[in-house]
């Protein structure tokens, strides 16, 4: 079985966000980078599906210079190959751009299941997934915690509000990965060690048949006007005096000031 | 100069913390044992099971024994990793005394397997029995003696503050076999297995740092089979001093993540404590006290670095050992001190560990060469220069 995995490097979520005035990024300074820990589930899926029955995973990120850690980080898990699109006119945010060249390497590719994560947790844009299937013209299921594979197809649980759906789909498909899917496995030294034999390739643009137009910022469908920090929480209001007449205050205040009730 | 710490060591150090997070300190939190009466040992053995499977437990050891085969740069990364947290069962990730030992592969290859290999797996855990009563820093002056008699060696004597003994499935002896040689070819290393008769148990040695791990062990004619002497006959106190020397580092690393893990956890009490109207942290007695131990911790951990990647290129870097090991383990006792004042009335209390590192760290000025003995070899290395 052939199984391909779209990972993402994201800030580490100990690491203190910070946005510089007039940049509509992250400031990278100081920051530890992860993989994302979505897509974390996505790889353990995989190497799981391998280890029962046969087959290969290959790990596919799109990012700058510093991502291969990520991928490298992946091969050490257990992953036997990765695709790094490793080229400036690639990078963006924008989720149709990063869809678009991640489709186009996939077409080159063979392939019975792609996993990823339902969302990476740095510009938590929930598409990946669900647009490379559109491009691709398969079917996709989302936000997956439970996943069994028959001939030819899958069964997968997904959470829904209240309750949980269960989706039969035929492979090829895309899954997004939910917390709860598996619990990841550590990169042991062994793998570490292993992992630098591992083949992993770098791609340009044009490596994967893409104009540079049409990827990358060129490509973009939307644009970062602004990036701010959240403001500062108001320090709180003390309501003081007997309980009464406090309690008057208060239901005053959340009516009239808060406007909550 | 490139002192990038190699990613392939970023990536075993993000293991390592999701491992103790993950499944160390929720172990810990659920078993909820008092670390002053003795961790308990079925959870140390877990740790240490566990700990193997992911590679964790003997990483330094050669690989074909089951070790990791990690150099000694990416042993110290760990060691000051491990030591971040508050907590007693990470001991057993890595292993102290109990865990496999160096000295052990100057064993024979059928010594390394029936003793050393059972260690690297976690499945047993051994003991390091030097010191006796009359024999501390001075372990030369040891008077445990054994005595050949024909393909057997009788020990007689008795050990002290032995780490591990009570639990110990054999304990790697010293023992004088000849009395005028002593040091210079006179001590002798045997294994010894639990349950050899005339081998004892006295009683534990309860420590300020809590636990139940140190205990005395008794030879009364115990009997050992030749084939037990672990390297040459005479030849044990060197093979001590050695092994001591390359622990030292380890323990340097490991003060080094304590340090980094009281500072931290003194600069956000400082932040959140309010007195006067104010956090203590805007006070200048609270802020140089911070600045100090951070200022002596970047001294530390560099001094650490330093000496393992040099170590890693080949040198003997058994001066410079002393030195991280001697400042590493003063400064952590400082360290320790800040926390506790900083943290006031609260790092008095049992209801933070606070307290319990603070006696903690507390042994490490005197374990493995006491701060006098590290700064008499580096006297010695200056001198004999």
């Amino acid at each position: 079985m052939k199984i391909i995995v779209l990972m993402k490097q994201v800030p580490d979520t100990e690491t203190k966000i910070q946005v510089k005035p007039g940049e509509t990024a992250i400031s990278t300074d100081g920051v530890t980078f992860v993989i994302n820990p979505y897509d974390e589930f996505a790889i353990e899926e995989a190497l799981r599906i391998k280890e029962a029955k046969g087959g290969d995973v290959t790990l596919i990120t799109l990012g700058w210079d510093k991502a291969a850690e990520a991928l490298r980080t992946g091969l050490a898990m257990g992953a036997d190959k990765a695709v790094h699109l490793n080229d400036p006119a690639f990078l963006t945010n924008d989720a149709h751009s990063i869809a678009l060249a991640l489709s186009k390497t996939l077409k080159k590719l063979q392939y019975d299941l792609i996993l990823c994560g339902k969302q990476a947790i740095d510009y938590d844009n929930h598409q990946i997934g669900v647009r490379v299937a559109e491009m691709l013209g398969i079917p996709h299921v989302a936000v997956v915690t439970k996943l069994v594979l028959e001939d030819g197809k899958a069964v997968a649980h997904r959470e829904i509000e209240g309750g949980t759906e269960v989706v039969e789909t035929p492979l090829p498909a895309i899954i997004t990965c939910q917390k709860g899917l598996n619990e990841p496995r550590y990169a042991s030294l062994k793998g570490i060690m292993q992992a630098k034999k591992k083949p992993l390739e770098a791609k340009k643009v044009a490596d994967v048949d893409a104009s540079p137009g049409e990827v990358g910022q060129a490509g973009a469908k939307t644009v970062v006007l602004t990036l701010t920090m959240p403001p500062d929480r108001a320090a709180g209001k003390v309501v003081e005096g007997e309980p009464e007449d406090a309690a008057r205050q208060v239901v005053k205040l959340l009516r009239e000031e808060a406007k909550v009730i | 100069m490139d002192f990038t710490i190699p990613e392939e060591i970023e990536i075993l150090r993000r293991s390592l913390r999701k491992f103790i997070e993950k499944e160390v300190l929720p172990m810990e939190e659920k078993a909820d044992f008092d670390p002053d009466e003795g961790v308990p040992q079925e959870l140390l053995k877990k740790v240490r099971i566990r700990s193997h499977d992911l590679g964790f437990w003997g990483i330094d050891m050669p690989e074909q024994y089951g070790g990791g085969g990690l150099n000694t740069m990416g042993t110290v990364i760990m060691r000051e990793e491990v030591s971040k947290y508050f907590s007693s069962l990470t001991q057993s990730i890595f292993g102290g005394p109990e865990g496999p030992s160096k000295i052990l592969l100057a064993g024979t290859e059928a010594q390394i397997q029936k003793y050393l290999v059972p260690v690297v797996k976690g499945e047993q855990s051994c003991c390091f029995a030097l010191t006796e009563p009359n024999a501390g820093s001075d372990a030369a002056s040891i008077e445990t003696s054994a005595v050949r008699d024909g393909d057997e060696w009788v020990i007689n004597g008795l050990k002290h503050f032995i780490t591990n003994g009570p639990y110990a499935d054999y304990a790697i002896v010293f023992a004088v076999t000849d009395r005028e040689k002593r040091a210079r070819g006179g001590i002798t290393c045997f294994i010894v297995e639990k349950g050899t008769p005339g081998l004892s148990t006295g009683k534990i040695q309860r420590t300020m740092g809590g636990g139940d791990s140190q205990c005395e062990l008794i030879f009364e004619d115990c009997r050992v089979p030749h084939e037990n002497v672990l390297g040459e006959v005479g030849m044990g106190f060197i093979a001590a001093m050695t092994f001591l020397g390359g622990g030292r580092l380890n323990i340097a690393a490991g003060a080094v993540g304590m340090t980094e893990k009281l500072l931290k956890a003194s600069v956000e009490y400082a932040k959140q404590r309010v007195q006067f109207g104010k956090p203590i942290a805007t006070r200048q007695a609270i802020q140089w006290m911070l600045a100090d131990i951070a200022t002596e911790l970047y001294a530390a951990r560099n001094m650490v670095y330093h000496t393992a990647w040099r170590i890693d290129q080949g040198e003997m870097m058994v001066k410079e050992i002393a030195m991280s090991k001697l400042y590493a383990t003063e400064l952590v006792n400082r360290a320790a001190d800040v926390a506790v004042q900083v943290h006031g009335g609260m790092g008095y209390m049992k209801e933070l560990p606070i307290e319990r590192v603070y006696r903690g760290v507390r042994a490490l000025r005197i374990v493995e060469g006491t701060s006098e003995i590290q700064r008499f070899i580096i006297a010695r290395s200056l001198l004999q220069e």
